[in-house]
C-alpha cells in the first residue's frame, strides 16, 4: 500500500459496535461482561448429540431476529452488518468519509453455517438442494463484500484469516493504514458464526470444556465456543478531534509474530507470544510497567493459558499486571475474539472497569497473576493490551491507551 | 521500515507448466504453451465446464520430502513446495525477520470436505481431528511458515479473482509498515470436483451463460474462465537489506494498492469510476503516465473484461491505449489464487529485461481492485 512519507500518526477508536452472546450493540455487551454471568450455554442451534461438549456462548435467537439485516443473508453477515453499522453509526462517519475508508475484516467462518444446511440436505437426501445460494456466502471474503457494499466503504479491502487471530490482525493492519496516511479512516474488526464444523472440530481434538470454560482456573478442561462480530472505526487523532469525534482510546501499537512451531499448539516457550507482546509494547513506546492490565487470550485449554501465563510472566513480570479472559463470558469467539476482546479491553480503559474471568474459582498455581475472578474490578489503568493466539502459530498483540 | 520501493528478489512457482524458481517460470511463459486441456482431476461426465490447467503431481513432489507430501494436504503441499522454491531463489534468511503472506479464493475445502463426510458416514466417531486445522484458510500459510521458519507476521487473505497479487501488495504494506524484513508473498488454490462443479453450476466458469467451453481470454467469444491451479510466491525485501546481502534483485515495487469499486461486475450496473481509491490515486499520478506494459486480471469471464479496460481508460486516459488489452497469464495458467503473483513475477522478469516500468492490475468479481508496478532494480 502506497504510504505518504513522512507521515505516522497516532491513530484512535472513535466508534465501537458489537454483536455479542449478550445480544445486540455495545450496551449489552459491557453490562453483560461487568454483570459477570456467563453467557455459556447448552447449544440448541444444531444437533449436538453425541459429542464431548454440548455448549457455547450463541448470539440469542431473539437478537438475531432483530438485528438490521435480511433474514435472507447468512448469520454471519447479519452479525457482521450489525456491529459493522453501529461502530459506523457511533463514529458519526458521513457518507464521504465511508466511501474512502478502508475496510478490514478478520474471518474465517464465512457463511458455512448455512452451506453446512445445503451440504447436510444434498448428502443426506442424495439430490440438489435448493439452498445451493448459500454457496455465494460460504468464504470469509463475503462479509467484507456485503459490508463494502451495504455501508458504502469502498477504499482498501482486506479480508484477513488468521484463525483465532483474525480480528486483532485486522485492528493492527487498518492502524496501519491510518497511521502511514493511505486512508484517513478505517473500519475494522473481525467476525465469526457458530458453525458445527468448528464445533465438531474442536470437540474432535478433544479441547473444548463439557461444562463453560474456566480459563486460568487449575480445574479446567477446555474452551467453549462462541460467536459474535465486533468491528471499530480507527481515525487519526488531530483528525478526529477536529471533527468533533469521541476518542474512546489510543490503539497506540500492535505487533504480529509467528510461531512457526506446530500447525495447532504454542511454541511450549511462548516464544512467539512474547515477541508480539514485547513488539506491540515497542511500538507504542511504552515500557511493560505501563500496562496496567491484559485480556488475555485465555481460552481455558491447559496448554494456552499455561504457555501464554510464562510468557506474560517473561514480558511484565509475576504477578507485575492484572490479567482476565472476555472467553470466560461470551466464549470463544473465533475469528471474531481478537476484535471483541479490543473492544472490551477499550470499554475497561474507558470505564476503569475491568471485566473478570468469571468462571475462576481456584485459580492454577502455574499462573502467577491476580486474573480478577468472579466479579469485574474498578481499577483505572492507563494503557492495557489484548492478546489473541491463533492456529498455526499466529500472534497478535495490540495495546491500548487511554 | 521504508516508504519507498520494496526490491523482488526471488521467485517460485508450482504451475500447469511446471515448477521451479525464476528460469522456470521465464521458461513456461517463453514457451507460449498453455497448460489448460481436458479435465484430469475428476471425470467431468455431463458436466459443460470440462476444460482445466492441472498441475502434475510429479511437479508437487519434486519439491518435497517424503514426510511433507504424507503429512499436508494437496494445496498445502502446493503452497509449502511454491514458498521453498521462492525462499531458495532469493536466498533470503529464514527466521524472525521472514514473513509469509497467502492469498487464496477458497482454501483447502478439500479437507473441510473430507472432515465433515467423516461425521455424515459415522457420526461424531467418523471425525478426523488430524484433518480439522486443515479446514481453516490459514492452514496455507502455517505450513509454508513452519516449513521456511517464517516467524515474523503471517496472514492470510482471501479474495475473489485477485487473491494473489492482493497477498503480494500486503506484503509489500508490511515490510513499509516494518513487520517484516523480507516476506514470502503469493497464491494457492487446488482443483477439487465438489468446488469445479458448484462454480459450474453457480455459472461462474467457461462456458458462462451456456457457451460452448473453447473460448479463451480475449478471443472474441469470451466464454468465462477456466480454472487452474497452483502456487506461485515471490521474495520480498527492505532493499536496504537485500543490498546489504547483495541480493539477487530481479525488480523493485515501486507501487502497490488496493482498494474498492463501489460495484462489483456481475452486481448489475454501469461501470463505476473509483477516482477517490489509491488505486486510481496512483494510476492517475506520475507512475502511471510511466508504464510500458500491463498485465491484467481477464480471464475470459466478458463483464471483467469490459471493466477491467473501462477503469484503466479512465484513470490513464490516453495513455491507456497503447497498454490495451493488457496482457493475460489466464489462458496459459488457468484461473487461481497463484495466478496474481505469477503476474507479479512475470512482470518482475520483464523489470530484470529491462522491459520497465510494468503495471499489474487486478479486479475482481467482487469488486476488489489492486495495483502494482514493478520497474528495473
Amino acid at each position: 500500500m502506497s504510504a505518504v512519507p513522512g507521515r505516522r500518526r497516532a491513530v484512535v477508536v472513535s466508534g465501537l459496535g458489537v454483536v455479542s452472546p449478550f445480544g445486540a450493540g455495545v450496551k449489552a455487551f459491557w453490562t453483560g461482561l461487568t454483570a459477570g454471568a456467563t453467557a455459556i450455554a447448552p447449544v440448541t442451534l444444531v444437533d449436538t448429540e453425541g459429542f464431548r461438549s454440548r455448549i457455547a456462548a450463541l448470539v440469542p435467537a431473539e437478537a438475531v431476529a432483530a438485528l438490521p439485516a435480511s433474514r435472507r443473508r447468512s448469520r454471519g453477515d447479519r452479525m457482521a452488518l450489525a456491529a459493522a453499522g453501529e461502530a459506523v453509526a457511533d463514529a458519526g462517519l458521513t457518507p464521504g468519509e465511508r466511501r474512502a475508508a478502508a475496510l478490514l475484516v478478520g474471518a474465517v467462518g464465512g457463511g458455512m453455517l448455512e452451506a453446512e444446511d445445503w451440504y447436510w440436505e444434498e448428502t443426506r437426501q442424495g439430490r440438489p438442494s435448493p439452498r445451493v445460494g448459500a454457496l455465494r456466502s460460504i468464504l470469509p471474503r463475503s462479509h467484507a463484500d456485503v459490508l463494502a457494499r451495504r455501508l458504502g466503504v469502498h477504499g482498501p479491502r482486506e479480508t484477513l484469516v488468521m484463525a483465532c487471530a483474525s480480528g486483532a490482525a485486522a485492528l493492527a493492519l487498518g492502524a496501519d493504514l491510518v497511521r502511514e496516511g493511505v486512508v484517513e479512516v478505517a473500519v475494522a474488526g473481525g467476525v465469526d458464526a457458530f458453525t458445527r464444523i468448528c464445533f465438531m472440530g474442536f470437540n474432535a481434538l478433544k479441547l473444548l470444556d463439557p461444562a463453560p470454560c474456566r480459563p486460568f482456573d487449575r480445574g479446567r478442561r477446555g474452551m467453549s465456543l462462541g460467536e459474535g462480530a465486533a468491528f471499530v472505526v480507527l481515525e487519526e487523532a488531530a483528525r478526529c478531534r477536529a471533527r468533533g469525534g469521541r476518542v474512546y482510546a489510543e490503539l497506540a501499537g500492535a505487533a504480529l509474530t509467528t510461531d512457526a512451531h506446530h500447525p495447532t499448539a504454542p511454541h511450549p516457550d511462548g516464544d512467539g507470544m512474547v515477541r508480539a507482546m514485547e513488539g506491540a509494547l515497542a511500538a507504542a513506546a511504552r515500557p511493560p510497567a505501563a500496562v496496567g492490565y491484559v485480556n488475555a487470550h485465555g481460552t481455558g485449554t491447559l496448554q494456552n493459558d499455561r504457555i501464554e501465563a510464562r510468557a506474560l510472566a517473561r514480558v511484565f513480570g509475576e504477578g507485575r499486571v492484572l490479567v482476565s479472559s472476555s472467553k470466560s463470558l461470551v466464549g470463544h469467539t473465533m475469528a471474531a475474539a481478537g476484535a471483541v476482546e479490543a473492544v472490551a479491553t477499550v470499554l475497561a480503559l474507558e470505564h476503569g472497569m475491568l471485566p473478570p474471568t468469571a468462571t475462576l474459582v481456584d485459580l492454577d498455581p502455574d499462573v502467577p497473576f491476580d486474573c480478577v475472578a468472579g466479579a469485574a474490578r474498578t481499577v483505572s489503568v492507563e494503557a492495557a493490551l489484548s492478546n489473541s493466539f491463533g492456529f498455526g502459530g499466529q500472534n497478535v498483540s495490540l495495546v491500548f491507551a487511554r | 521500515m521504508t516508504d519507498g520501493a520494496v526490491a523482488l528478489t526471488g521467485i517460485g512457482t508450482v504451475n500447469a507448466l511446471g515448477a521451479g524458481g525464476r528460469t522456470a517460470l521465464a521458461s513456461a511463459l517463453a514457451s507460449g504453451r498453455s497448460g489448460a486441456g481436458p479435465l484430469r482431476a475428476f471425470d467431468p461426465g455431463d458436466l459443460a465446464s470440462r476444460l482445466a490447467a492441472e498441475v502434475d503431481e510429479a511437479s508437487i513432489a519434486d519439491g518435497l520430502d517424503a514426510d511433507g507430501a504424507r503429512r499436508l494436504s494437496r494445496i498445502c503441499r502446493l503452497a509449502v513446495a511454491a514458498c521453498r522454491l521462492a525462499v531458495a531463489d532469493a536466498g533470503v534468511a529464514r527466521g524472525p525477520d521472514l514473513g509469509v503472506v497467502v492469498g487464496s479464493e477458497h482454501g483447502d475445502f478439500r479437507s473441510s470436505v473430507g472432515f465433515v463426510s467423516g461425521y455424515l458416514a459415522r457420526g461424531p466417531g467418523g471425525l478426523s481431528p488430524l484433518t480439522f486445522p486443515s479446514t481453516v484458510m490459514n492452514t496455507m500459510a502455517a505450513a509454508a511458515a513452519i516449513d521456511v521458519d517464517a516467524r515474523a507476521v503471517t496472514v492470510t487473505v482471501n479474495e475473489a479473482t485477485v487473491a494473489g497479487e492482493l497477498a503480494v501488495a500486503r506484503g509489500v504494506a508490511l515490510i513499509r509498515s516494518g513487520h517484516a524484513r523480507a516476506v514470502v508473498a503469493g497464491g494457492v488454490d487446488e482443483i477439487f470436483e465438489p468446488v469445479h462443479r458448484q462454480l459450474a453450476r453457480l455459472g461462474a466458469l467457461a462456458p458462462m451463460r451456456g457457451r460452448r467451453p473453447e473460448g479463451a481470454p480475449r478471443a472474441p467469444g469470451r466464454d468465462g474462465p477456466v480454472p487452474g491451479e497452483g502456487a506461485t510466491f515471490v521474495v520480498l525485501e527492505d532493499p536496504v537489506a537485500a543490498r546489504a546481502r547483495d541480493a539477487p534483485v530481479l525488480a523493485l515495487v515501486t507501487l502497490a494498492a488496493w482498494g474498492g469499486v463501489p460495484a462489483a461486475p456481475h452486481a448489475g450496473g454501469r461501470t463505476p469510476g473509483d477516482a477517490a481509491s489509491p488505486v486510481a490515486r496512483l494510476l492517475r499520478g506520475p507512475a502511471g503516465a510511466g508504464v510500458v506494459k500491463c498485465y491484467g486480471a481477464a480471464n475470459g469471464d466478458p463483464l471483467l473484461h469490459d471493466w477491467e479496460e473501462a477503469l484503466l481508460r479512465a484513470d490513464l486516459g490516453a495513455g491507456a491505449e497503447r497498454l490495451l488489452p493488457p496482457v493475460t497469464l489466464a489462458a496459459a495458467f488457468g484461473q487461481h489464487g497463484g495466478l496474481g503473483a505469477l503476474r507479479v513475477g512475470a512482470a518482475a522478469l520483464d523489470a530484470a529485461g529491462g522491459v520497465a516500468p510494468v503495471l499489474v492490475h487486478g479486479l475482481a468479481r467482487s469488486g476488489c481492485r489492486t495495483a502494482l508496478v514493478l520497474d528495473r532494480p
